[in-house]
């Protein structure tokens, strides 16, 4: 071997090792670190994993001195890490070993990774405002005063899948709407944009006090239990995590924890003896699963054009006449303007989706998620289209508006005529490719509930377990999408090729 | 027997960039109809003074009344000053054609923004002003594939087609070639024929012979001389 290769042989395997370290590891290998990575969403909230009201830096809930617990069984720490509840089995792949967030035990899971026995069994709870119907879960079989009834799920969790099995089987006339927040369907249930919300039972009760206004409707119904959540890589991981369930049942820890966190310790227990084995699902065909997630897909991806198509021209007009209010505006208007576009520019268009969803139903304005959507990037986009229209009416050559207003047009007759058409064509090629950007930007939405091509696929990926070949669809999808969107730009530059301004 | 009012007037107009006169107390006497053309070595504020004359540039002191409208010091209103321009046409060194239309919605345009002109009205009265200044083959065309000739001839056209009452040209040949300046000295000299009143700012010398009726001489901002151009251009 070369010295070269000899160098590049090193190089490969280090990156090997460094990739191989970055998976979930394997129980020798936790020992060794003396860690074990659990990954959860402290945005869940209670009673699972939640900042400390009290020390906000410090994660409290029932699972982080569950994961403790089991660390110490292990003979080592607990290190949490922090990732999105739907998308916390992908952290296996990369720094978790193991995920302990409410994940309930279902047939799918336990075919797409290692799965623990239960440690904690839940029961869903529907609530509602406490003067409005629904009343009763069998209420949902006919639709409500206002049509189907809209419900609230954390997406990607056993509620979300039952409601909708309910939903497709004719037994309830339900609009299922997915949250990313644990709480954010008990607050839209607060603000009267949803009829009723779908959650486990003891996120309910945690936080009953800060919801006075809902009632639980109905009993609990369509129990489970929770798993910690391990890769298929890591068989010995996952027998030492059932091993020590086992002492922690045992010896009454777990009991004495469920009781510190008033969840019935003793109820718990006897769920847990009697908890029946629940079977692996069958791996789909290719073919199956094309056919059940494409219809799905598509109609995604449809959501995707219809944000970025509408918001698009909106967004457009809007930074237009921003970008002519700072420039040619009454003086009162200018600073205001400015002020606009700095407060949208300079905010996460994710903060300001919530603010027009979650916010405006505080003070009675309550929009649709598709609206609150299309506003939110419209708004959000103006403020950058504004500054584009305002450096191109800047570019046009100060001797156009003096040609304009010498023949007798006004300044605004200029500004429609002279100005404006020129910009348009000098900025044409920024604002296509943020046209681009913005396609792409929808799939923010999805944290109000709008569910666009990324967050579909984001779902489905999880929810059958085919990362990859729904990612080649999905990506066939976008091409799909943006090829038009390429030649539309390229259609747009060859028109400016030609030379826009006269040579003396 | 009372005469009417002057075309063109300019009394003591005074205007200061940064505190210094650029225009210093002029006054033009004798500019009433005709061919005033205005000389004088670079920076002695003749663009000024013509860039004064359709408000383009407000001044500190004096007033100017032209076809029938008056500016006085300071800003003016805009209704009065777009109704000035409606009258008064002007031609740039540059051309400053709009380069997104083409060479007829260049004419046609201030006729049917300004003055809401019929579409056929607006576009006969292009035509035969391209006709005029020798371009009917390049109606269609887009300004920047035009020679720099061609392109002052479509600006003038482009002014004409408002009617102006005054046309004011701001060195309307010194950015051409020399060999395109006669084409278009030769629309100027002929719009002056047909009694065009105008304000010319050049260097032409041989132009100004040409069509002057009165000559205005400015150096350093001040008026030097003026007078009917037979006695000053000898």
């Amino acid at each position: 071997m070369t010295g070269r290769g000899a160098v590049i042989a090193t190089l490969a395997c280090l990156v090997t090792l460094a990739a191989l370290r970055a998976a979930a590891a394997e129980l020798e290998e936790i020992r060794t670190r003396g860690e074990l990575v659990w990954a959860a969403d402290q945005e869940g909230g209670g009673p699972h994993v939640f900042p400390d009201p009290a020390e906000p830096r410090r994660l409290t809930g029932f699972e982080v001195e569950f994961a403790d617990l089991l660390a110490a069984e292990l003979g080592v720490k607990a290190r949490f890490q922090q990732g999105q509840w739907d998308r916390l089995p992908l952290l296996l792949d990369q720094t978790a070993d193991c995920v302990i967030n409410g994940i309930e035990l279902t047939p799918e899971r336990r075919r797409d990774y290692g799965c623990s026995r239960p440690y904690f069994g839940y029961a869903l709870q529907m609530v509602g405002r406490r003067s409005d119907p629904p009343a009763a879960l069998a209420d949902l079989a006919e639709a409500g005063p206002r049509g189907a009834w809209r419900v609230g799920v954390l997406t990607g969790s056993a509620a979300e899948l039952e409601m909708r099995a309910r939903a497709a089987r004719g037994e309830a006339q339900l609009e299922v709407i997915g949250y990313d927040g644990t709480l954010d369907s008990m607050e839209q249930v607060r603000g009267g944009v949803l009829d009723a919300a779908v959650l486990d039972d003891c996120i309910v009760a945690f936080y009953a006090d800060r919801f006075a206004g809902l009632r639980n409707v109905d009993r609990p119904f369509a129990g489970g239990f929770y798993t910690v959540l391990t890769s298929h890589r890591t068989p010995r991981l996952t027998a030492a995590i059932d091993e020590a369930i086992g002492r922690l049942v045992a010896d009454g820890r777990l009991k004495a924890l469920y009781d510190r966190w008033d969840l019935a310790g003793r109820q718990q227990m006897l769920m847990l003896r009697d908890a029946a084995e629940i079977p692996v699902a069958r791996r789909r065909t290719l073919g199956e699963l094309v056919r059940q997630t494409l219809p799905l897909l598509l109609s995604s991806a449809g959501m995707t054009v219809l944000l970025s198509c509408v918001a698009f021209p909106l967004a457009v007009a809007v930074g237009l006449a921003v970008a002519i209010g700072r420039l040619h505006g009454p003086a009162w208007l200018r600073p205001l303007l400015t002020g606009y576009v700095e407060v949208l520019r300079g905010t996460p268009l994710m903060l300001q989706l919530y603010a027009i969803f979650f916010l405006l139903p505080k003070i009675g304005l309550a929009l649709p998620a598709l609206a609150a959507a299309i506003i939110g990037l419209a708004l959000n986009y103006s403020a950058y289209e504004s500054e584009i229209y305002r450096a191109g009416l800047k570019a046009v050559p100060l001797g156009q508006f003096e040609a304009a207003v010498s023949l007798g047009l006004t300044k605004w007759q200029a500004l429609r005529h002279v100005l404006v058409p020129q910009a348009v064509r000098i900025v044409m090629p920024p604002v296509t490719s943020d046209f681009i950007a913005l396609f792409k930007d929808t799939s923010v939405c999805s944290a109000i509930t709008v569910i666009e091509l990324t967050k579909r696929y984001s779902v489905l990926a999880l929810s059958t377990g085919r990362i990859v070949e729904l990612a080649v669809v999905t990506a066939v999808l976008y091409l799909c999408m943006s090829w038009p969107l390429a030649l539309l730009s390229r259609w747009f530059e060859s028109r400016l090729d030609r030379p826009a301004e006269s040579e003396p | 027997m009372s005469a009417p009012p002057p075309m063109i007037e300019v009394d003591a107009l005074t205007k200061r960039r940064a505190g210094r006169p650029v225009l210093d107390a002029v006054t033009l006497s004798g500019a009433a109809a005709g061919v005033t053309v205005l000389i004088g070595p670079s920076g002695s504020g003749k663009s000024t003074l013509l860039r004064c004359l359709n408000g383009l540039e407000t001044f500190e002191g004096g007033s100017v009344t032209i076809a029938g409208h008056r500016l006085t010091a300071g800003s003016q209103g805009t209704a009065a000053l777009d109704a000035l321009r409606r009258d008064v046409g002007m031609v740039f060194q540059q051309f400053n054609l709009f380069p997104h239309l083409s060479v007829l919605d260049n004419v046609m345009l201030a006729p049917r923004v300004v003055v809401q002109l019929p579409v056929e009205e607006a576009r006969t009265r292009a035509l035969d002003l391209l006709d005029r200044v020798g371009l009917s083959a390049f109606v269609a065309a887009r300004p920047a594939t035009l020679s720099g000739g061609q392109q002052q001839r479509v600006a003038i056209a482009r002014a004409l087609a408002m009617r102006p009452r005054v046309m004011l040209f701001d060195e309307p040949t010194s950015a051409l070639d020399p060999s395109m300046t006669a084409e278009v000295l030769d629309v100027i000299v002929d719009l002056a024929r047909a009694g065009q009143t105008m304000v010319v700012v050049t260097h032409d010398h041989a132009f100004a012979k040409r069509a002057a009726t009165w000559v205005v001489e400015l150096t350093a901002g001040r008026v030097a001389r003026q007078g009917p151009a037979e006695a000053l251009l000898r």
